[in-house]
């Protein structure tokens, strides 16, 4: 399209086609305005998306971009705590890694760290916060509701493969973390339910949410659609003639009919997997999530997250005893996301499938925020470490995170940004902001950086305004990592 | 054939290049022709003809191409019939020309005035041919898309009648110049203010109020009172289209009428009157009834004005519904319950011809059901759920007292917006931890729902600057928001504050003035001004969303944009008006709707949506699709209970105990237990008095069984049920002990909890109760020995956790948690916590306000009904309790089951179906897979 065209025409021009999509507070799909065809025929590097949360702030220099590291000793002072474990060499000249993550850095020739992802300024840190600003985009509190990132893109581009939904929650439960008036970064806010996440929180069992119900055969499951059917179709309602509403309802239950009955399901079976295989993933939900993860963008999945489950004080949110509980959070992750990675390589998956791994943002020993915003500590982390408990990356920290990408158009090799060595690790070079994340995303799905719908007489866009912009350095030609290049 | 094929295709795709040549040759033609004209350049001659000739050629070759393109490649429509005629005429035409010129070249006299005739005719017919062929390529909207004509569609022909009406005076009168102000602002509003505003201030130039207009902007003055040729703003809209200076630069210029009138405006002193410009339009406040028109026949009055919509919209009344039809309806509108069959055939049976307002009255007298149904309306419209969280404290227990007492909306409005205790939460808004945008404080989210809610207006995007879809300004919505601040707060446009304090306001400031002292004065003075009889728009916002709830689309549409023209303002209007005159009683206003004939036709069905939006002719009810709330409410009637707990209890005589659990840690943090058997003991002493009766309750996530005093009483493997049991016999004076084995069911590690009491009355009258509470104790193995005995030492085992907290909390209050006797059967489903069940099926999660839910199924909810879990468990339950109750008579089953929930008896064929599946004595999963097919049935899915 014309990159000289306002942006007031372009608004215009969608806002023409809208007709009246604010007709209702939550408006029925089929009514938002969609955005033009010579719009959404833009090129792409990606057809799948997955992305690997984890959820409670992940320390950047305890995993991914490690810092000096000082042993752990009684007596030492907090603020000489950079790093708690040792780095290790990827397969990457020049990258390090924390130890523990020798399985993930050893896939990094083929994929993209960004270290220099800064969160939104918040002031006083609430995880679900910034979990909803990092999935939607939007800072909370939003006056509409604002859509998941998986909703868009599901909204956008529809399923890969008819029988597989489009956006694929794995990990998280409906019913665990704080409070429901955040839960928001689970739904598809606006864009209505028919783009929300399809949940499957416990991968081991994600066959049972795609077959007929437990306990049902296949034929006992047809013949109830049938006589469903049959009794549906001679009902008098019906014959009163066609109504979009009952249409919506029928067409619902065939294709969830189909989806069930359909031989595709089996993409959800693990135990479909070697045992081999399934052993090497399963390091738990997280390991398993992934590897339903890997069926599901090599037979037409969409958007697919996998999250290591939030709870307040549990997982990555470590309040105390970072150091050790960071040993389990590493082999929760290393073995199955290289194992991912790999094995999406191997079979070329990994060329149209954009992976991410990121999470909401770092900790650090000492500074809660970010440097020159004072907000209120909510640990309490002694100026000298008597105990274990105490040493690691306890409060939270939005100045720099890392970001790991693969796959999907992504340069390979690639160290994009850069923090501080020294306290505050903040991020010193080409700082990135979600909106630029989300762009990226979009820009590497051939998704408008525009697409917008018009609610409540507003136009809302993917990123705040429509403002936001790729990164367009992290797309290109495979830059070799520098060992390919002495070969 | 099919080389052929192709290579007729190919040539056809050539058509669009070869077009090029004839245009090109033909249109030179004419021109170097023109230049001929009268014997001159000469020279010229030569080259025409070949120009001509050649050009004919390509004309020819274009249309045999087009022709091949056309049947090849399928193209069709009006659009490509009439580029083929054109074109083949134009080729027709081209190839006379040719003929016409050779053969006067031939002469001796050469006369090309024929020629040159033909020649145009064919340069004509080929622009018309070219254009057809580029809006077949490009898109009919092309050229015209971009004509500045097709963007604008401000008309304003005000301009030349006021003009004309100013022109004649001599000295105009203060009237007559607010009328010229306001029409020059408006000008500017539609003209100007698409880069001159608050919002976009080009040029440093705002037009919107009254300083920016004399402050001007970058290029000077632009308006000098008194001399319209010193100010800008005349000298640039007068400058001729084509210089670069012309104002305004998007869109059309302005008219003859409208430069005068700018000019008369300056002229006359630019006078500014201080009256709002309305630029969107907007509905009056104000609220008359509509005289009724005199219909014979017809008594209800909403059905005499609708008679008259109808008559003038040539529509003709269909038959009423008949009662079986109209007792259903009737049911899931009021209490949104079925009715039993027993109740069906009665009213059927009944020969009262007022039976159907005399059940409408009844359904609203049942204050408890009425109440439980309209509560989801209440809780989506005030984004009230059941939790507390930010300050933004929950309402229900007065929202619901409120609506048992059927408080007049007057009462209810009022406490709204100035609190009684308990009503706090709907104002206060969430107060975020953290930093968050200007137009998400506190005092705004009160404006904006309040605007949304109750006055049918939108303030979010005035909050944020002026909006740019109603009239509302950021001034007016600081000024609302400052109602509710207990400081003054300072206008942030766009999240930047702009160095200009608010005063306090209501949107309507015609309505009354709302400043006070203290946040206290002013909220009161609010509810006053909101609560009066001139707030028309209060009571229409309020008698279109019921209208909406029982008939499925509001008359005026959206039911939040209450400045948008109502399909009929009569209909609107009277309902207001009696609804205000009843004593602003909402049933009276569901009774005034329900009894209308209107209210008691077939439903309309709608093929699109869209056909509900724009261009919507009222025809009679519209199809809904039963709320998430009816339709769980709808299976537990029918099937089996879908909810045993309640988040909000009404009766309050629930025992508050915890549910308490082994405790589990991971690194001293508390986790959800793993899946697994944990063993738990209590102690308690019984004083020497005689007992008169011990009773137990408890209820186990996920299973139990419980020893007294050594002894096993009871299991139970499922949570939902609250077991009661008389343990008299089992206890002695002195030490006794409760042990129980608990386990918790699952893949992971997930929600588990007891929940036990035991009442002990003495025969002195005294009583003793025991709860489930943290002085438990618990172990993870299983004890060696003898644990349940009551002299085991249980020293070593510790405390239990209380698993009910906030973070953990996962259970509701059961209903049948109580020793009293109560007669509910099943947790209404407005009163559960939101479930993962009931938002598959559209409830809101309420963080927001929500006016209005899907109306179209999607996939994720067809999946959830399909096998989710939790819903293929009560039909599982249903089916055994039914074949419990029923025996297995298929028959007797069948009859029951369409009675019960399509309250209706089965037709022959429908039976036939069903007896296929079931056979003659059926089986617990055959009769599952029935109800299924019965619920999912759009007969069962929505109000017909």
């Amino acid at each position: 399209m014309d990159t000289n065209k306002s942006r007031r025409d372009f608004l215009k021009k969608m806002s023409a086609a809208s007709l009246s999509a604010a007709a209702t507070t939550i408006p029925g799909f089929s009514f938002l305005s969609s955005c033009s065809p010579e719009v959404q025929k833009m090129a792409s590097t990606a057809d799948t998306v997955i992305l690997l949360w984890m959820a409670g702030g992940m320390a950047h220099t305890e995993t991914f971009d490690p810092k000096a590291y000082v042993p752990f000793e009684k007596g030492v002072e907090s603020k000489r705590v950079l790093s708690t474990f040792p780095k290790k060499p990827t397969v990457v000249d020049d990258l390090y890694f924390s130890e523990g993550l020798e399985g993930i850095g050893s896939v990094m020739d083929k994929g993209a760290i960004i270290r220099s992802y800064k969160s939104a300024d918040l002031g006083h840190i609430l995880h679900t916060r910034h979990q909803y600003h990092w999935h939607t985009c939007y800072e909370p509190p939003q006056s509409v509701q604002a859509p998941h990132i998986g909703s868009w893109i599901a909204k956008e581009l529809g399923p890969a493969n008819p029988v597989i939904p489009p956006f694929i929650a794995m990990g998280q439960r409906f019913t665990m973390g704080e409070s429901e008036e955040l839960k928001a970064f689970h739904s598809a806010g606006f864009l209505g339910t028919e783009y929300g996440p399809f949940l499957i929180p416990d991968p081991s069992s994600g066959l049972e949410s795609v077959r007929p119900p437990k306990g049902m055969s296949l034929k006992r499951f047809e013949a109830r659609y049938k006589l469903y059917k049959e009794l549906a179709n001679k009902s008098e309602v019906m014959e009163q003639g066609s109504d979009y509403q009952r249409e919506s309802l029928m067409r619902s239950m065939e294709q969830s009919y189909r989806l069930l009955n359909s031989p595709e399901a089996k993409v959800f079976d693990l135990s479909e997997e070697p045992k081999e295989v399934y052993d090497t993933y399963n390091t738990g939900r997280f390991g398993l999530g992934c590897l339903l993860a890997k069926r599901l963008a090599m037979n037409g999945g969409r958007f697919i997250s996998v999250s290591t489950e939030y709870e307040p004080f549990l997982g990555w949110d470590t309040h105390e005893n970072g150091h050790t509980r960071l040993k389990k959070m590493k082999a929760l992750i290393d073995r199955p996301i290289a194992q991912l990675v790999k094995d999406l390589d191997e079979t070329g998956h990994l060329d149209r499938t954009l992976i991410i791994l990121a999470s909401e943002f770092s900790r650090d020993a000492i500074m809660e925020g970010r440097p020159g915003k004072k907000v209120k500590d909510q640990v309490n982390q002694p100026d000298i470490i008597e105990h274990e408990k105490h040493y690691g990356m306890h409060r939270h920290f939005t100045d720099g995170s890392s970001i790991l990408m693969w796959g999907g158009g992504v340069k390979k090799g690639l160290v994009y940004g850069k923090t501080a060595d020294e306290r505050p690790c903040s991020s010193i070079e080409n700082p990135v902001v979600i909106d630029e994340v989300h762009q990226s995303v979009y820009h590497a799905l051939g998704v408008h950086p525009e697409t917008h719908y018009e609610i409540e007489g507003r136009p809302f866009y993917t990123t705040p305004d429509g403002k936001g912009k790729p990164i367009l350095d992290l797309f290109g030609n495979p830059m070799k990592s520098s060992k390919e290049n002495i070969a | 054939m099919e080389t052929a094929n192709w290579i007729l295709q190919l040539l056809g795709r050539l058509h669009p290049l070869l077009v090029h040549f004839p245009i090109g040759l033909l249109v030179v033609a004419l021109l170097l022709e023109t230049r001929t004209i009268g014997g001159k350049r000469k020279g010229l001659r030569e080259g025409i003809n070949w120009m001509v000739y050649i050009g004919a050629g390509f004309a020819v070759f274009s249309a045999l191409f087009g022709w091949f393109l056309k049947t090849q490649d399928e193209y069709s429509g009006d659009l490509v019939d009439n580029h083929q005629y054109t074109g083949i005429a134009t080729a027709v035409f081209a190839l006379i020309t040719a003929i016409v010129l050779r053969r006067a070249l031939k002469k001796a006299i050469i006369n090309l005035k024929a020629y040159r005739f033909m020649l145009f005719v064919t340069v004509v017919l080929l622009t018309i041919a070219g254009h057809l062929g580029a809006n077949l390529t490009h898109g009919e909207d092309y050229l015209t898309a971009i004509l500045p004509s097709n963007k604008e569609v401000y008309s304003n022909k005000e301009s030349g009648v006021l003009l004309s009406e100013l022109k004649g005076e001599a000295k105009l009168s203060e009237l007559q110049k607010d009328k010229l102000s306001l029409e020059v602002r408006g000008l500017f509003a539609h003209k100007c203010y698409q880069c001159h505003s608050e919002n976009k201030q080009k040029g440093e130039l705002i037009l919107e109020n009254k300083t920016g207009v004399f402050k001007g902007g970058k290029s000077g003055l632009a308006v000098v009172p008194g001399k319209p040729e010193e100010s800008e703003i005349y000298k640039r809209i007068i400058l001729p289209a084509n210089n670069k200076k012309v104002m305004p630069t998007k869109g059309k210029l302005l008219t003859k009428d409208e430069v005068a009138l700018v000019k008369l405006w300056i002229k006359e002193g630019a006078h500014w009157s201080d009256k709002a410009v309305k630029v969107f339009p907007e509905a009056e406040l104000a609220l008359v009834k509509p005289e009724l028109p005199k219909v014979q026949e017809i008594n209800h009055p909403i059905d005499k004005l609708v008679d008259v919509y109808f008559d003038k919209n040539n529509i003709d009344w269909k038959d009423v519904i008949n009662d079986r039809a109209f007792i259903r309806r009737a049911y899931m509108d009021v209490i949104g319950l079925l009715p039993e069959p027993n109740v069906v055939n009665s009213f059927i049976n009944d020969s009262n011809p007022n039976k159907r307002e005399e059940l409408v009255d009844t359904l609203l007298s049942d204050n408890q059901n009425y109440t439980q149904h309209w509560l989801s309306f209440w809780n989506d419209l005030l984004r009230n759920d059941y939790y507390s969280v930010g300050g933004k404290k929950q309402i229900t227990h007065w929202l619901y007292n409120s609506l048992v007492k059927n408080k007049s909306y007057d009462q209810i409005v009022t406490e709204l917006v100035n609190p009684v205790r308990g009503s706090e939460g709907f104002i206060q808004g969430v107060k975020w931890r953290g930093v968050v945008n200007a137009s998400q404080r506190t005092e705004m989210q009160a404006a904006q729902n309040i605007g949304q809610s109750l006055m049918g207006v939108n303030v979010k995007c005035a909050s944020c600057h002026n909006s740019f879809i109603s009239n509302l300004t950021l001034d007016q919505a600081y000024g609302f928001a400052t109602i509710f601040s207990d400081s003054l707060l300072e206008l942030n446009r766009c999240d930047k504050p702009i160095g200009k304090m608010a005063k306090a306001n209501f949107l309507y400031p015609e309505l009354g003035s709302v400043e006070g002292e203290t946040v206290k004065d002013r909220l009161l003075k609010l509810s006053e001004v909101m609560v009066q009889r001139d707030n028309g728009r209060l009571y229409r916002t309020i008698t279109n969303r019921f209208w909406d709830r029982l008939m499925g689309r509001g008359i005026v549409e959206p039911l939040d944009e209450m400045d948008n023209a109502p399909w009929d303002a009569k209909v609107l209007d009277w309902l207001s008006v009696d609804f205000i005159d009843s004593g602003s009683n909402l049933k009276h206003l569901i009774k005034s709707i329900m009894t209308s004939k209107v209210y008691q036709l077939p439903m309309v069905n709608y093929k699109k949506q869209e056909d509900l939006k724009a261009k919507y002719v009222f025809k009679g009810p519209v199809t809904r699709r039963i709320s998430a709330e009816q339709f769980s409410d709808a299976v537990s009637q029918i099937i089996a209970p879908l909810y045993p707990q309640v988040a909000f209890n009404p009766n309050g005589d629930d025992i508050k105990a915890i549910r308490i659990w082994h405790l589990e840690q991971e690194l001293g943090r508390v986790v959800l237990p793993e899946p697994g058997k944990r063993y738990f003991r209590k102690s308690f002493n019984v004083s020497k008095e005689t007992i008169n009766k011990g009773e137990v309750l408890i209820s186990v996530d996920n299973s139990y069984i419980l020893y007294l005093n050594g002894k096993k009483i009871l299991q139970n493997e499922n949570w939902k049920v609250v077991d009661k049991i008389d343990v008299t016999r089992y206890l002695k004076s002195g030490k006794n002990t409760i042990a129980i084995i608990g386990e918790n069911n699952g893949a992971i590690a997930n929600p588990a909890g007891i929940l036990f009491a035991l009442k002990l009355d003495y025969e002195n009258g005294k009583s003793m109760l025991l709860k489930s509470d943290t002085s438990w104790v618990s172990s993870r193995e299983l004890p060696e020995g003898n644990w349940v005995a009551v002299k085991y030492d249980d020293s070593s085992w510790s405390k239990v956790r209380n698993y009910s907290t906030r973070n953990f909390k996962n259970w509701g209050q059961l209903l049948d948690f109580t020793f009293k006797p109560h007669t509910e059967k099943f947790a209404r489903a407005s009163l559960v916590k939101q479930h993962s069940f009931m938002k598959a099926l559209g409830r809101p999660s309420r963080e927001i306000v929500t006016t209005s839910r899907e109306d179209q199924a999607t996939l994720l909810q067809a999946l959830e009904l399909t096998n989710g879990e939790f819903f293929n468990g009560v039909l599982e339950e249903g089916a055994q309790s039914w074949l419990k109750k029923y025996g297995d008579d298929s028959d007797t089953i069948v009859i029951n089951l369409y009675n019960k929930a399509l309250n209706r008896e089965p037709s022959n064929e429908e039976k036939t179906m069903i007896l296929n599946i079931l056979g003659e004595h059926p089986k617990q999963e055959q009769l599952q897979d029935v109800f299924w097919s019965v619920l999912m049935s759009p007969e069962f899915q929505f109000i017909n």
